[in-house]
């Protein structure tokens, strides 16, 4: 299949003129300087993803790869549950995680809800649609040279396909792993939130997808309303755990425009607990780096000054 | 973070029995981008060429006459250096026909973006310098260009040097985001192998008064480079501690030292000549390609928790 793709990316478009060579090479050394007129902002989308009522059905993924046209990465068998997709990657937008938490004691994980919320130690599945944060402050877009992450205008973080130059600064910043390189282009890909269903006003292949509405899409103040409540909901129902995960900012980073409803640790998700912008170091590791060079040139220039006459 | 309830709340107390520690909390998280040893042979070259350019162009503005002979013949072997660095650079990335995708434009909070930049520009008046000193051996010379060449080439040459650093520490990546020191060592050591491999030119024409000055330099910076170096230890320390067992760090960091600043010193020390100065050289590259090569794996090493991307 790859190889297809690769063959069909070769062929000319159909829209496109007939070009010599060197006009091609200086279409390809031109094209990236024009920059277009950014379109005018959108109030700013995102997701809230409810994982209590997650079934791990996995549309979700289906849909992001029918919809994206993203090829199958295969069926692995990971011996994880049912998560046989293993991770977020430039062909994967959407991962579904499953977790399962049972005590050894009780010899059937079969238990009715209303034992499972009477009980104080549950034995429970935790599922999760996992996917890019979409972060207001993304180190992805900071840490981006060419600008092919942008935030969009629906403040979305949005990579550029045809800019990107497959640098993977963006890669090595990532705190949540999200972003990939390809192998097959050798550009980076994420979720785009569905920037092109967004544009004909329509929710992302994912939320539309969802059986269950664990998947909310739609502008980030009325989610986050929206997810507060349920909070609320859930803590009056006897689930004091449930807490939302990146809807509001902390010291070391910055809110997400695609936050979480979970009801344990973070990391129990595969998100960490406490992300941290690598940006914030930034200027003190230039301080330290301007330092360490100034000091040698200050001392080469001494030795020179002292011993030149 | 967490908007409604935090997690120190919500997990203050642990139901027993409940696998909170499950799921994917010992799973990583993190993606290493497909940086290899092309990025330690890079750190390796952009140190060689600039540290040499600003040796030389420091030493012959503050003192033509003795080091304007020597630098005539430095210029044209940084540029020789900067060459293959700038190969490598373009060589690893995803897709290398793009590279011109990262001068569209100029982010000062992307470190790649400021080193892309200082290189392009550095490279400018490098050639010049490079160029007019080749053409002052034939005869042509045109001495008020090539220093206007030189001093055009400090500050972009001092960037390039020092963003090297503050891409490799700022960012997600285990043990490289608690590098503080990694820039301050980067570029004290690009300076320190300047000055080396112009002592090795001074030698190696027989420019006895630049070679004297030269190799009390080298031994004065030597010596300052144990500092950056020992901080950088430091803040590797609780990476190194999950990779390697105290023994292994000790040896590995008394075989630096040794290899690295107690025989390049004791060669320099014991003669003037330049076999010495070239044994210097050689153990001098020999150790900081290793501290590159080593520092470029830490992400890629397992126990540290993080994934191929």
């Amino acid at each position: 299949m790859a190889s297809r793709e690769k063959q069909l990316s070769a062929l000319p478009q159909t829209s496109d003129a007939p070009r010599g060579r060197l006009l091609e090479l200086v279409e390809r050394l031109i094209y990236p300087f024009r920059h277009g007129e950014p379109p005018e902002p959108r109030p700013a989308t995102g997701f809230y993803t409810d994982t209590t009522v997650c079934i791990g059905c996995k549309a979700c993924e289906v849909a992001c790869k029918q919809w994206n046209q993203l090829p199958s990465d295969g069926f692995n068998w990971s011996g994880n549950s049912y998560d046989n997709t293993a991770e977020l990657s430039a062909t994967t937008w959407r991962h579904v995680k499953f977790i399962e938490q049972f005590s050894q004691e009780l010899p059937s994980p079969l238990v009715s809800l209303d034992a499972a919320v009477a009980d104080a130690n549950p034995n429970r599945w935790l599922m999760m649609s996992d996917h890019c944060k979409h972060c207001l402050a993304a180190p992805c877009h900071q840490a981006c040279p060419t600008g092919a992450i942008i935030h969009n205008e629906f403040e979305n973080v949005y990579i550029q396909a045809d800019i990107c130059n497959g640098c993977s600064c963006c890669v090595a910043s990532c705190p949540f792993g999200v972003i990939t390189r390809s192998e097959l282009g050798g550009h980076s890909h994420k979720c785009t939130l569905c920037y092109d269903r967004q544009r004909d006003g329509l929710e992302p292949a994912c939320a539309k997808a969802c059986p269950t509405q664990s998947i909310h899409f739609g502008p980030v103040e009325e989610l986050r309303e929206q997810a507060r409540k349920r909070v609320e909901e859930l803590h009056g129902r006897g689930v004091p755990q449930a807490y939302l995960y990146g809807d509001a900012p902390t010291d070391t980073y910055s809110e997400m425009h695609s936050f979480y409803l979970l009801v344990d640790r973070p990391s129990v998700y595969g998100l960490p607990d406490d992300p941290f912008n690598p940006w914030l170091h930034m200027m003190g590791d230039y301080v330290r780096s301007f330092t360490g060079g100034l000091a040698a040139i200050a001392a080469l220039l001494v030795v020179v000054f002292l011993l030149k006459t | 973070m967490h908007g409604t309830s935090t997690p120190q709340q919500a997990f203050a107390k642990p139901a027993p029995g409940v696998g909170s520690e499950s799921g994917y909390a010992n799973m990583p998280v993190i993606k290493v981008p497909g940086w290899h040893g092309i990025i330690a042979w890079d750190a390796l070259l952009n140190g060689m060429a600039t540290g040499l350019f600003l040796a030389a162009a420091v030493s012959e503005l503050a003192a033509p006459v003795i080091f304007a002979p020597i630098a005539k013949v430095a210029y044209p072997v940084a540029l020789v250096l900067l060459l293959f660095d700038l190969g490598l650079l373009v060589f690893d990335l995803g897709d290398p026909l793009r590279f011109h995708h990262m001068l569209r434009i100029f982010k000062p909070g992307s470190p790649m973006s400021v080193g892309t930049w200082c290189l392009t520009i550095f490279s400018l008046p490098l050639t010049a310098a490079a160029a007019l000193s080749l053409l002052a051996e034939t005869g042509l010379d045109f001495e008020w260009a090539r220093i206007l060449a030189v001093v055009l080439g400090l500050l972009p040459g001092f960037g390039a040097a020092a963003y090297k650093g503050v891409l490799l520490s700022t960012n997600a990546q285990p043990g490289w985001k608690d590098a503080r020191w990694m820039g301050g060592y980067l570029s004290n050591s690009a300076i320190l192998m300047g000055c080396a491999e112009l002592h090795l030119l001074a030698a190696l024409m027989g420019q006895r008064p630049a070679t004297a000055i030269l190799r009390i330099a080298f031994i004065v910076l030597l010596v300052l480079n144990v500092i950056p170096l020992g901080l950088l230890f430091r803040n590797l320390q609780p990476t190194h501690a999950q990779l390697y067992t105290r023994q292994q760090q000790w040896r590995v960091g008394v075989l630096i030292f040794v290899a690295g600043t107690l025989i390049p010193l004791g060669l320099t020390l014991f003669s003037s000549g330049p076999l010495s100065a070239f044994g210097s050289v050689v153990f001098l590259l020999l150790e900081s390609w290793v501290i590159r090569f080593v520092y470029v794996k830490i992400p890629h090493t397992s126990p540290l928790g993080s994934k191929a991307g």
